[in-house]
């Protein structure tokens, strides 16, 4: 019943991105930097973003409600440049305090008839979603307990050696069963800021076995720069049919911690915007 | 939404997955007359489970002292104030939300001993302590994972991470499909499920379910120096048996009760109430059923229940998981899940007497008081 009282204000959003097109300018080299002069050659589309209020739990309150987006592509790499507004930089994934963070959405099959929510049974989508705790752990050094809580005093860690360093010291099969088993282990480890999850529908979306996407996020002056690429096509996995001189669709998500948004408490632009990827 | 008939309300709530009861239900009774906190429960579970790196606040059993004393802090009275007392459910969830629930900040962790010994108020001078209950009071909590039969935290994970197990009722987070919402911690009105900051994964009491799959009780239980604590399999109310030692103590003999049992969640962990404490506090605690079980446990010390007496003394007496028991002359005897005696437990020792002088070696005894 909820979920139909909320319909309304998202079928206004609906309209609204119907117009818009986002055009993937084709460029010599997709560059990683979010400040690289190559993207001023695409042109900016502003997509209005509305909160998650189709399954609980609800953001009801976002705070981000617009993102400008810009796309090129180099022939085998598409980028795509992600700015928003957002008054308090958050990079950290602690207890009860949330990390920034942004997707995009493309689906498998280039139709817009595929569910807008993280599709459905045989509507896979792609979402590459980079966090800010993650670049931090790139830029920074992992967010360990010691990185975190500086004076803090422990007596002992079975299994390992001082100074106990995470990720480093704890690829040992005894420490890794106190950290959640290998698998765990490998998504702290990967050296990138975004991550690739396939979903079926929200609630479904699951890790890629190969982690082929990269990415950058600056923080200057209350916005976040990102920066989200990846292969069209990656070798040994599947992949969207997306291509130059192909249209595809996307769909946008911006998350603040601050706000506590993390997994479904979020904001999103609730409609296919047609992606036309510029070349042959 | 779906309705779950809860035994322990006497009535259906809300859920949000069909209700199922599993094949077999894990439970714990806790007798709190007998917990000294002395917390080799808790060093037990920590020492076996939670070593590790980004669970240094963790404790996934601990023990508290009431009414002072909270794990997450004051985790007990915003429970309350959220469900107005008694009036709403856990699941009576405002718009958006699955379960009501509040997020206990990083700090609110910070203080598992606080309120430790601390007595309900000030004490007069000259006060007596000579009936029961006490005007000046305190008790100790232990806690684990209640691994409810409508867990909230399995309500509330949008990623269907945490699943209830079939065979025990265990209820366990897949930490591979976790990915550290924390909407768990939030929904958990016992705060029992923390998040892991350096794993990125919330993590939770695991019933010892490798124990509990070789038919043996898990580690807090059996390392229990008071031998306040006893693990079996618990079945609905129209389904107990009196040869159940958990059935025995919460269905037949109703001394042990569920922990705020107006969440909804129907918790699977059972406490004996401490009788030195006022009624008032017990209800609140425990629920309707306090005033019967203190009575029951009177009367049991004034052996009176010689039944309950005798399954009292099975509490940390073995390490295997009592399927049944029967009480013989002057002893208690423990079955497994096929009937196979584990443990015999005589109810009153026999006494020696041995006497100051020794007449064979024609020396006196150092050794006796």
């Amino acid at each position: 019943m909820r979920v139909f009282k909320l319909l309304p204000l998202s079928l206004v959003v609906f309209s609204f991105s119907l117009a818009q097109e986002i055009v993937s300018k084709r460029v010599q080299e997709v560059p990683l930097d979010p400040l690289s002069k190559v993207w001023d050659t695409a042109p900016t589309v502003n997509v209005s973003l509305a909160g998650q209020s189709v399954t609980t739990p609800m953001q009801l309150k976002p705070s981000v409600t617009k993102i400008s987006v810009k796309s090129i592509n180099d022939g085998k790499y598409i980028g795509f440049l992600l700015v928003w507004e957002d008054k308090t930089r958050d990079s950290f994934h602690l207890v009860g305090k949330f990390s920034d963070a942004v997707a995009v959405q493309v689906p498998y099959k280039p139709s817009a008839d595929t569910s807008v929510t993280m599709g459905d049974k045989n509507q896979r989508v792609l979402i590459l979603h980079w966090t800010a705790a993650r670049q931090e752990n790139i830029d920074n050094d992992y967010s360990d307990v010691a990185k975190i809580h500086p004076n803090y005093a422990y007596d002992w860690y079975p299994h390992v050696n001082p100074p106990y360093k995470y990720p480093k010291d704890w690829a040992n099969q005894y420490a890794l069963n106190y950290i959640g088993g290998e698998k765990v282990f490998r998504k702290n480890t990967l050296n990138t800021p975004v991550r690739e999850v396939v979903a079926e529908g929200y609630g479904s979306s699951t890790w890629k076995d190969v982690q082929g996407a990269e990415g950058k996020g600056i923080y200057k002056d209350g916005k976040w720069y990102v920066v989200i690429k990846r292969a069209f096509t990656e070798e040994n996995t599947s992949n969207p049919d997306w291509g130059p001189g192909k249209t595809t669709f996307v769909t946008f998500a911006v998350w603040d911690g601050s706000n506590g948004e993390v997994g479904a408490r979020k904001s999103l632009s609730y409609s296919w915007i047609p992606l036309k990827i510029e070349g042959r | 939404m779906a309705k779950a008939f809860n035994w322990q309300l006497n009535r259906e709530v809300d859920y949000p997955y069909e209700p199922k009861r599993p094949k077999r239900q894990f439970a714990v009774v806790m007798d709190l007359n007998k917990c000294i906190a002395c917390q080799t429960c808790t060093v037990a579970c920590k020492t076996t489970w939670t070593p590790g790196r980004g669970q240094e606040y963790m404790l996934w059993n601990n023990v508290e002292t009431k009414p002072w004393g909270f794990y997450p802090l004051g985790w007990d009275v915003k429970l309350l104030e959220l469900l107005g007392g008694n009036k709403k459910t856990v699941f009576d969830a405002p718009e958006g939300e699955v379960v009501l629930g509040w997020k206990p900040d990083d700090l609110d962790w910070m203080y598992p001993n606080i309120g430790e010994d601390e007595v309900n108020e000030p004490v007069d001078v000259g006060t007596v302590l000579e009936k029961l209950p006490h005007p000046i009071w305190m008790f100790y909590l232990p806690r684990i994972c209640n691994h409810c039969t409508y867990p909230a935290c399995v309500a509330a994970c949008p990623r269907q991470a945490i699943y209830k197990r079939e065979e025990d009722g265990i209820v366990l987070i897949d930490p591979e499909r976790c990915e550290g919402y924390q909407e768990c911690v939030k929904a958990c009105p016992y705060k029992k499920t923390m998040f892991n900051f350096v794993a990125r994964i919330s993590q939770k009491c695991i019933g010892c379910f490798p124990r509990v799959e070789e038919g043996l009780q898990p580690q807090c239980v059996i390392t229990c120096i008071g031998k306040i604590r006893l693990m079996g399999f618990i079945n609905p109310p129209d389904e107990a048996k009196a040869e159940n030692p958990i059935d025995f103590l919460v269905h037949i003999k109703k001394v042990a009760l569920p922990l705020y049992p107006q969440t909804g969640l129907e918790p699977n962990v059972y406490y004996i109430p401490p009788i030195n404490v006022p009624l008032k506090f017990l209800r609140q605690m425990f629920g309707g059923g306090a005033e019967h079980a203190v009575k029951t446990y009177m009367a049991m010390r004034k052996g009176k229940e010689p039944e309950l007496q005798a399954l009292l003394h099975l509490f940390g007496s073995t390490p295997r998981i009592p399927y049944s028991f029967a009480v013989g002359a002057n002893e208690v005897i423990a079955f497994d899940g096929k009937g196979k005696e584990i443990v015999r437990v005589p109810i009153v020792e026999p006494i020696q007497y041995r006497p100051h002088k020794d007449e064979r070696l024609g020396v006196v005894r150092q050794d006796i008081p």
